[in-house]
């Protein structure tokens, strides 16, 4: 099927004004479904790929709205997404449907986007379809792999980590000095294997329905003050003063607390790690006038220049050259911090200069505030 | 008087090692291996509160979670799920399902301490 079939022929009257002006392409060798209707739902154009997606046929269609048509599942979803892009006349999801012939599972992308006239005027959507269920299929496999995976590790970090801990505390009897020293550092490189298992399998989840926040309402200070004790005695070896100064009130907030952890971890371990010996790392909560508490991890150690302070962020960047560093880490800590609280509807603030010291905020919605709805925009979008 | 915990894990050493933390805080411990055997001991000793392993084999945490808020002698324990793998909006299913909360492996023995006392003798 050549451009001038379906610009010619399959196009009604409506759907001439709106491509009439615009560059030809030759729709019918484009892979992707694309089908277009115009402001009052008509469809004007649809091509090849879009028919065999939408079990539809052209001759069937053209001239008729969507709703008039009797067809499978994803003609439904796409009548959804047009309405639920109405106003802006854009947006994009992928819809799990059933393929009415054989009952196959497929996952399409459904994409929308305004058409507009010779005039620049909005005159209709433009949607485009992608069977994206082989990479769908190959995410999924690779969820499931690290999920295992990451069961397989933490199972017997557990042990090792129980163990350790228990007899730190000297729960199996008095320790001999050197003892102590060896069981401390089993416990530090027990929590580094653990940060690491967290960093691979968020690595890999990062754009899967795995990473949206599991939202519960927990008591953000008493997080705070145990994702601390992790660091004490890394703080403690190298004179440093890791404090906590939180809010005496309650500070409930509706998040994802392994995910919170993580963040906060990430950003105390790295305000420890570029302390200068004898520093001060403070972690502090205030509650603002908008209901919502922020959180601040800040350090009197390296700082960063501002120039970098948009690229700390960036996956895998370090300030620091990889061959000649001092200070280890993989590079995805503050990606993480960011990602992490994107994902709650907020962002992360840095204020920080060369040899000033760093201060990183970030904001949660207190949860007698917080919408109920099980989104990410449900944990509160927040300004900063 | 003594508290009991009942640990529903498939995994040996994490049974030692979460009873070890349990008992130096005062706390009794049964333990189970599988769901079936766990359900039966939750009738049978009626702990103060339950910690739930995911992973298992048989029935796994969800469908023992299931059998124990359906059945009225096991209902009112308060379960808290424990897992090391990643679950899609895990705690929210288990708190829908009915358990008191949720945490991840490996835990910090304080915190699973404090996550007991804060449930146990809670009948839900």
């Amino acid at each position: 099927m050549n451009a001038a079939v379906i610009a010619d022929s399959e196009c009604s009257a409506s759907a001439r004004s709106l491509v009439d002006d615009r560059p030809r392409t030759d729709l019918g060798a484009i892979q992707d479904g694309v089908l277009m209707v115009d402001a009052h739902g008509v469809v004007a154009l649809v091509n090849a790929a879009a028919e065999e997606l939408l079990e539809i046929s052209t001759i069937a269609t053209l001239g008729r709205t969507l709703g008039e048509l009797a067809a499978g599942e994803l003609l439904a979803a796409v009548r959804a997404e047009l309405a639920l892009a109405a106003p802006r006349r854009s947006g994009a999801h992928v819809v799990e449907v059933h393929r009415s012939v054989d009952q196959a599972l497929l996952f399409v992308r459904v994409r929308v986007r305004p058409a507009r006239d010779a005039s620049g005027r909005i005159a209709g959507s433009f949607v485009s379809l992608r069977d994206v269920t082989a990479e769908h299929k190959v995410a999924e496999r690779k969820n499931r792999y690290l999920s295992i995976v990451a069961h397989e590790l933490r199972t017997p970090l557990t042990g090792i980590k129980t163990f350790s801990t228990m007899m730190a505390k000297g729960a199996l009897g008095a320790l001999s000095t050197p003892q102590a020293s060896v069981v401390g550092s089993i416990c530090e490189q027990v929590l580094r294997l653990e940060h690491q298992i967290d960093k691979l399998v968020h690595l890999g989840t990062l754009d899967s329905d795995e990473f949206a926040p599991d939202l519960a309402v927990f008591e953000l200070c008493e997080l705070i003050a145990q994702s601390m004790r992790a660091f004490e005695k890394a703080a403690t070896d190298r004179g440093i003063e890791l404090r906590a100064d939180l809010c005496a009130t309650a500070t409930p907030v509706r998040a994802d607390r392994a995910q919170i952890r993580r963040a906060l971890q990430a950003l105390v371990e790295n305000s420890v790690k570029f302390s200068r010996d004898g520093g001060h790392v403070v972690v502090s909560s205030t509650i603002r006038d908008d209901r919502s508490v922020e959180i601040t991890v800040a350090d009197d150690g390296a700082g960063i220049d501002p120039r970098y302070h948009a690229r700390i962020f960036e996956k895998f960047f370090q300030v620091e050259d990889p061959l000649t560093r001092h200070h280890g880490g993989s590079g995805l800590g503050l990606f993480f911090v960011k990602s992490i609280v994107e994902a709650h509807g907020s962002v992360v603030r840095v204020d920080s200069r060369l040899g000033g010291g760093s201060k990183f905020s970030f904001a949660l919605r207190l949860a007698d505030d917080a919408p109920s709805e099980h989104t990410p925009s449900g944990a509160g979008g927040l300004p900063g | 008087m003594e508290r009991t915990v009942l640990i529903i894990e498939d995994e040996k050493l994490i049974i030692v090692s979460t009873q070890m933390v349990l008992e130096a805080a005062g706390f009794r411990v049964e333990s189970a291996v599988n769901g079936e055997e766990g359900i039966q001991k939750a009738k049978s000793t009626r702990p103060d509160l339950v910690l739930l392993d995911i992973m298992m084999p048989g029935i796994d945490g969800w469908e023992t979670l299931t059998r124990l808020k359906r059945d009225p002698e096991t209902s009112g324990i308060p379960v808290i799920v424990f897992t090391a793998r990643e679950h899609a909006r895990g705690h929210q299913k288990s708190t829908e399902m009915g358990a008191a909360d949720y945490f991840r492996k490996p835990f910090e023995p304080d915190e699973l301490i404090e996550l007991v006392e804060k449930h146990i003798g809670q009948s839900v």
